[in-house]
C-alpha cells in the first residue's frame, strides 16, 4: 500500500523510508503518529491512501 | 497608496496593474497586489519582499518608511518569487540584516537567492522573535500552498501575517467585493491544499486576531469572522451554494444550445442558482471557481477524436489537480456518429472523491430535437 502526502511526497510500505527512520515494510498505521511528511512537515492525517 | 495599519507596522506593498497574466496563468483584469510590511520597533523587521516587477517601487517603500534606519530582520514567510524576488538585493543592502524563516525555508533558499547561511534563524512552531513592543509568534503552515510556508502573529497588536493564505486576486484600488475574486484566488491556487488549510484554521481560530495582513489582496479587520467562515467551508470541500454549474464545450454551437435551454429548464423548476460557461471561451480559473462553488456540475461536451472536445478535457484536467470532490456530477454528451465524450469525463470523475453521479447520461445527435428536450427536462428533475 501506498500513502499520498498533499505535497506529492508518497510512502510507500514497501519500501518504507530508511532516510527517517521507517524500515521497509512498515506498514502505515505502524508508523509513527508523530510521523512528519520529510518534504513538508505534514502529519499523518494528511495522508491519503493511493 | 497609503495604507495605514497602525502607528508602528506600516505598508510596503505594491499594486501594478502592468501585469496580463498572474503565475503566467490567472487573468486579473484589476491587476494584482504584491502586499509588505515593515513593523517599526526598537527593532525593525521587514515581513516578505515583493515580485521582481514591482522591486524599484518596493524598494522605494521600503526606504521611505525606515527613513534611514536599517532593519534587523527580514521575516520570510514564503519562498515564491513574487514575494522573494528581492531577498538577496536587500541582503546585500543590509548586510547586517538577519533572515528569519522556517528550516524547511531555510532548507530552500539556495534556490530562490544567495544568502549567507549563518545570517539566517530558522523558526519551528510557536517560537517567537522579540522586536520590543511587538512580539512574533511564530505558525508554520506547511502546503498552505508551499512546504516552507509559516505564518507570524503579532502578539501585542494582533494582527496575522498570513503569508498567501486570505489573499486575493486584484490591485488593492480595485472597486471589488472580496470574496469573488478570493473564491478564484483560494480555488486554483490553494484547492488542492484543502486539509492544510483546516489544520491552519484550527490554529487561527485559536487567536484574537484584529487584523489579517495577507501577501496579496486588502487588509482584512472588520470581515475576519466571515472570511474565516468562507475557508472553513471552501477547505473542507463543502458547497458554498445549492445550485447548479453548467460547463459546456461547443464545436459548432449545438451542445451550447442545449446548455442554454438546460439552463432554462432548471430556472423554470426552481433550481435555486444556475450558473453557466462556456469553455471554451470563459475564464477556466472561474470555471473552476463556479464548480467548487455549487453542489452540482452538469457538464455538456461534444464528442471529438474519439474523446471529449478539449476545452472539457481541459477543465476536467483543472478540477482533478485541485482535488474537486464531494459533488454531484451529471454528463450531457453531443455526438454526429460515435458519442465518446459521456464516458470519457465519466471515467475521468471517478477517479475523483465522493462524487455522485446524477442520472444517465443524455446523448444529443447533433441538433437539439424534441425528444431531446424531453431527455433534459427529465435530467433537470433529478437536479433540482
Amino acid at each position: 500500500m501506498k500513502y499520498v502526502c498533499p505535497c506529492g511526497y508518497v510512502y510507500d510500505e514497501a519500501l518504507g523510508d530508511p532516510e527517517n527512520g521507517i524500515e521497509p515494510g512498515t506498514p502505515w498505521e505502524m508508523v509513527p503518529e508523530d510521523f512528519l511528511c520529510p518534504v513538508c512537515g505534514l502529519d499523518k492525517s494528511a495522508f491519503e491512501e493511493e | 497608496m497609503d495604507i495605514k495599519i497602525s502607528e508602528d507596522i506600516k505598508y510596503i506593498g505594491v499594486s501594478t496593474r502592468d501585469i496580463d497574466l498572474f503565475e503566467s496563468q490567472y487573468i486579473v483584469p484589476n491587476g494584482m497586489a504584491y502586499n509588505s510590511y515593515v513593523i517599526l520597533d526598537e527593532k525593525i523587521a521587514v515581513m516578505d519582499t515583493a515580485d521582481k516587477i514591482v522591486g524599484e517601487e518596493w524598494f522605494s517603500n521600503l526606504k521611505s518608511v525606515l527613513d534611514g534606519r536599517k532593519p534587523d530582520y527580514l521575516v520570510v514567510q514564503h519562498l515564491e518569487p513574487d514575494h522573494s524576488a528581492n531577498i538577496e538585493a536587500l541582503c546585500n543592502l543590509y548586510p547586517e540584516m538577519q533572515v528569519v524563516c522556517s528550516a524547511k525555508a531555510k532548507a530552500m533558499m539556495p534556490q530562490f537567492a544567495d544568502v549567507d547561511e549563518s545570517k539566517i534563524i530558522s523558526k519551528s512552531e510557536g517560537d517567537t522573535l522579540e522586536l520590543g513592543k511587538h512580539t512574533l509568534k511564530f505558525i508554520l503552515a506547511p502546503m498552505v500552498h508551499w512546504p516552507e510556508v509559516m505564518l507570524s502573529y503579532e502578539t501585542a497588536e494582533k494582527v496575522l501575517f498570513s503569508a498567501d493564505a486570505f489573499g486575493k486576486f486584484g490591485a488593492l484600488d480595485a472597486d471589488e467585493g472580496w470574496s469573488c475574486e478570493a473564491r478564484r484566488y483560494y480555488f486554483n491556487i490553494v484547492g488542492k491544499y484543502g486539509a492544510p488549510v483546516g489544520t491552519l484554521l484550527k490554529k487561527a481560530n485559536a487567536l484574537e486576531i484584529k487584523t489579517i495582513c495577507p501577501l496579496h489582496g486588502p487588509i482584512l479587520t472588520d470581515t475576519i469572522t466571515d472570511v474565516l467562515n468562507l475557508y472553513s467551508i471552501w477547505s473542507s470541500y463543502t458547497p458554498e451554494n445549492e445550485g447548479v454549474f453548467i460547463a459546456f464545450a461547443s464545436i459548432h454551437g449545438n451542445t451550447a444550445e442545449a446548455a442554454y435551454k438546460m439552463k432554462e429548464i432548471l430556472e423554470n423548476k426552481g433550481c435555486k442558482r444556475v450558473a453557466i460557461a462556456d469553455l471554451s471561451r470563459d475564464d477556466i480559473a472561474e470555471c473552476v471557481e463556479d464548480a467548487f462553488r455549487h453542489s452540482t456540475l452538469l457538464c455538456m461536451a461534444s464528442s471529438y477524436d474519439a474523446g471529449v472536445f478539449a476545452p472539457m478535457a481541459d477543465f476536467i484536467h483543472h478540477l482533478k489537480s485541485k482535488a474537486f470532490q464531494n459533488r454531484n456530477v451529471a454528463l450531457v454528451e453531443n455526438s454526429s456518429w460515435a458519442p465518446s465524450a459521456a464516458k470519457t469525463m465519466k471515467a475521468e470523475f471517478e477517479q475523483m472523491k465522493n462524487i455522485t453521479f446524477v442520472g444517465e447520461a443524455v446523448t444529443i445527435k447533433t441538433r437539439v430535437k424534441a425528444a431531446d428536450i424531453e431527455a433534459l427536462e427529465k435530467l433537470a428533475e433529478q437536479l433540482v
